[in-house]
């Protein structure tokens, strides 16, 4: 049974001509110990859906299932006990952490809290525990440090663990890594992989950036979200070598390669029109359509295209290319730049 | 992108010879814990219709070593040494000399730097054209018809719609097309050099595309010579000639872009192509680069990336390593760079799998 499943998941904001549908018709499920990967741009809805997830917001429309259980149905205690299950992770590591706390504080207080130390000497070997997972080490030189004594990568590495402290069995990482230094983030995704495999923690890993989702959940599955919709997922592998959505395509397509000659070689996909549509004025059929190189008169402007299952693995949110394989590398060198 | 815009062609004169030499180049910003060593003897030659880019990490000094070329640091910063020259048809211009006249006219008409963020550039209460025309008419170009033909030549080169663009305020634009409109701006008064920092960072993949493509356009079409900095690799795997790292405020490593990416010789280039993850392809195992960046007020002895390195010896703790020919045009600054080409040899950087 999924861990976490959406079904028919939308969310609005606003009202009238304001009304802005963030998410629409969402529904995927996550197993216990898997990792999926919304990737997409900004304002496809992604980190809407990530806090729909976490219990943060309430879905307009659908349902939240968490352990087979309806979120919205649950008495205060097993939604109590969803809350402390499921922790979110969030992009900005200078924003989320209390200027005015400690690292012991901002451990300890919620162990003490919810019960997972009885005494300050159990918390305190519980938050050096926690510091020691998340590779802060020697845990004991950062229990007294100030936010603003540690660099980026460290402050996150403190919100992962204080998200620990309650034991979650889901984690929603929301751009965790994106404002870490390259360097930096590689280890970063590492710890987090490491928390899957050592605690089967699952997770919602969130990101703009495809290369990261790739390596993170190259073992799971990615969902590609445009405009507020799934157009594409699948298991990484297969979105990732053999994209079939024009969207998902375009996208691999467009992202700079830190290789020379693999950007020399890289596939270019001309898009029909360069700029992104109003979400206050979101075009008929699928909302791709005045874009997409592949433009069907009266199949794409009609009907919302609906996901449907390839053998390949995964979803596929286009009638016209869901069977059409595309090589995205030139097989001859373009010639080098003069 | 309709195909009227790209026949747009601009009358750019190429540059020859070196456009630009920064010889031994050091900046400090005073602050009450002490001075900050920002870029620590920098030296380098531009050569005319090259792009360079300058990588490294938050901190290693690229903004600011670009800002010292247009002479706009803040005021607590200070170039403390070193000399920038600029050349153009024969003339030579020590651009740390210049009073401010002379500086208005260096910028913009002989060097023009585009900046990060593209909504903080523009003024927001004056349309596209008043910014246009007002950068013009301040270096003495009257002529409004003909700014105005300019810009619209311009707005279209970069692929916007130049007629309802050039009336629009900024906040009427998207982060893409405002980039794009900066871009135009750059090249209004045809500067010889163009320095561009971060210019897709914060925009999304598909419009941080066509930019990519559109500078390529400015350097493989018009021979423009620029500078690019950026903490992202990708965009000097696709953009540049040559590629000089820097760390801690130094160049650590320079050379040109194949060089950098295939033979680096540098601990720190080669750790930080092992860190980034490629798009197409199968599965490549990363690495991460241990510990962080170095506390520029209290700076590491010896080579300042001792103590993340893997080669780091006794010598690396005590003196720091010049850059030094370990190929041609490819200099790198370590002791132990043949190390560094040995293991390469028996672990060579891919390419495509």
């Amino acid at each position: 049974m999924a861990l976490i499943e959406l079904k028919n998941v939308s969310r609005t904001f606003g009202k009238g001509d304001e009304r802005v549908v963030a998410v629409d018709n969402v529904s995927f499920a996550i197993d216990e110990g898997e990792v999926l990967c919304l990737v997409g741009e900004s304002g496809c809805g992604k980190s809407t859906t990530g806090k729909i997830v976490a219990g943060l917001l309430e879905p307009t429309r659908g349902h939240v299932l968490f352990d087979g259980q309806d979120i919205s149905k649950m008495d205060k205690e097993s939604f109590r006990r969803y809350r402390h299950s499921v922790q979110i992770i969030h992009q900005d590591p200078y924003a989320s952490l209390n200027p005015t706390q400690t690292v012991r504080q901002m451990i300890t207080r919620p162990l003490l809290r919810h019960h997972k130390a009885r005494s300050n000497e159990e918390a305190e070997k519980r938050a050096i525990e926690l510091l020691e997972i998340v590779d802060l080490t020697p845990a004991q030189d950062f229990m007294n440090k100030y936010p603003h004594q540690l660099s980026g990568g460290q402050r996150q590495r403190v919100s992962v663990a204080r998200a620990l402290t309650v034991e979650p069995r889901f984690i929603v990482a929301d751009e965790a890594v994106s404002m870490v230094d390259v360097s930096i983030r590689v280890s970063l995704l590492n710890m987090l992989s490491r928390l899957q495999d050592e605690f089967n923690v699952t997770f919602l890993f969130i990101t703009h950036d495809l290369a990261l989702a790739k390596y993170f959940a190259w073992e799971g599955r990615i969902s590609v979200m445009y405009l507020g919709r799934i157009v594409e997922d699948g298991p990484t592998r297969r979105v990732v070598m053999d994209p079939r959505h024009p969207y998902t395509q375009a996208l691999l397509a467009a992202v700079p390669e830190a290789d020379p000659e693999l950007a020399r070689r890289k596939r270019r996909i001309e898009l029909r029109s360069a700029d992104i549509p109003s979400l206050l004025d979101l075009p008929s059929g699928c909302t791709f359509h005045p874009r997409c190189p592949y433009f069907v008169a009266g199949v794409c402007d009609g009907e919302v295209p609906p996901l449907v299952a390839i053998p390949e693995g995964g979803r596929v949110a286009c009638p016209v290319r869901k069977d059409i394989s595309i090589q995205l590398i030139e097989e001859t060198p373009a010639a080098p730049a003069a | 992108m309709s195909n009227e815009s790209q026949q747009v062609v601009l009358k750019h004169e190429a540059g020859s010879g070196t456009p630009l030499t920064l010889r031994n180049v050091s900046v400090a910003y005073k602050t009450r814990k002490g001075d900050v060593q920002a870029v620590r003897d920098v030296s380098l030659d531009l050569r005319a219709g090259e792009s360079i880019a300058l990588i490294g990490e938050s901190g290693s000094g690229k903004t600011t070593l670009g800002l010292s070329i247009v002479r706009l640091l803040v005021k607590s910063a200070q170039v403390t040494n070193g000399e920038i020259i600029y050349r153009r048809n024969g003339k030579e211009i020590d651009v740390l000399g210049l009073n401010k006249k002379e500086l208005r006219e260096f910028r913009w008409k002989e060097c023009s730097m585009v900046f990060q963020s593209a909504l903080n550039a523009f003024n927001p209460v004056i349309r596209i054209w008043d910014q246009m025309k007002d950068t013009a008419q301040s270096h003495g170009w009257k002529d409004k018809k003909a700014i105005r033909q300019r810009s619209l030549e311009l707005l279209k080169f970069v692929q916007l719609d130049a007629e309802r663009v050039i009336d629009a305020y900024p906040h009427e634009l998207s982060g893409g097309m405002r980039q794009r409109v900066l871009i135009a701006l750059s090249l209004l008064l045809d500067p010889q050099v163009l320095i561009l920092d971060e210019p897709t960072t914060a925009l999304d993949i598909l419009t941080q595309r066509t930019i990519i493509d559109l500078l390529r356009k400015l350097k493989e079409e018009q021979h423009f010579t620029m500078i690019f900095i950026s903490h992202d690799l990708a965009i000097a795997a696709e953009l540049a000639d040559r590629i000089a790292t820097m760390y801690a405020g130094r160049v650590v490593e320079v050379g040109s872009a194949d060089d950098i990416f295939y033979r680096p010789r540098h601990p720190y280039t080669l750790g930080l192509i092992r860190a980034v993850p490629k798009v197409v392809g199968d599965f490549q195992e990363l690495f991460s680069i241990p510990g962080s960046p170095p506390d520029l007020i209290d700076m590491p002895s010896g080579c300042k990336f001792h103590p993340r390195c893997p080669y780091a010896t006794d010598k690396c703790r005590q003196e720091e390593p010049d850059l030094v020919p370990v190929g041609p045009e490819h200099m790198a600054a370590c002791w132990h760079w043949r190390e560094v080409e040995k293991e390469l040899q028996s672990k060579p950087l891919h390419s495509i799998s």
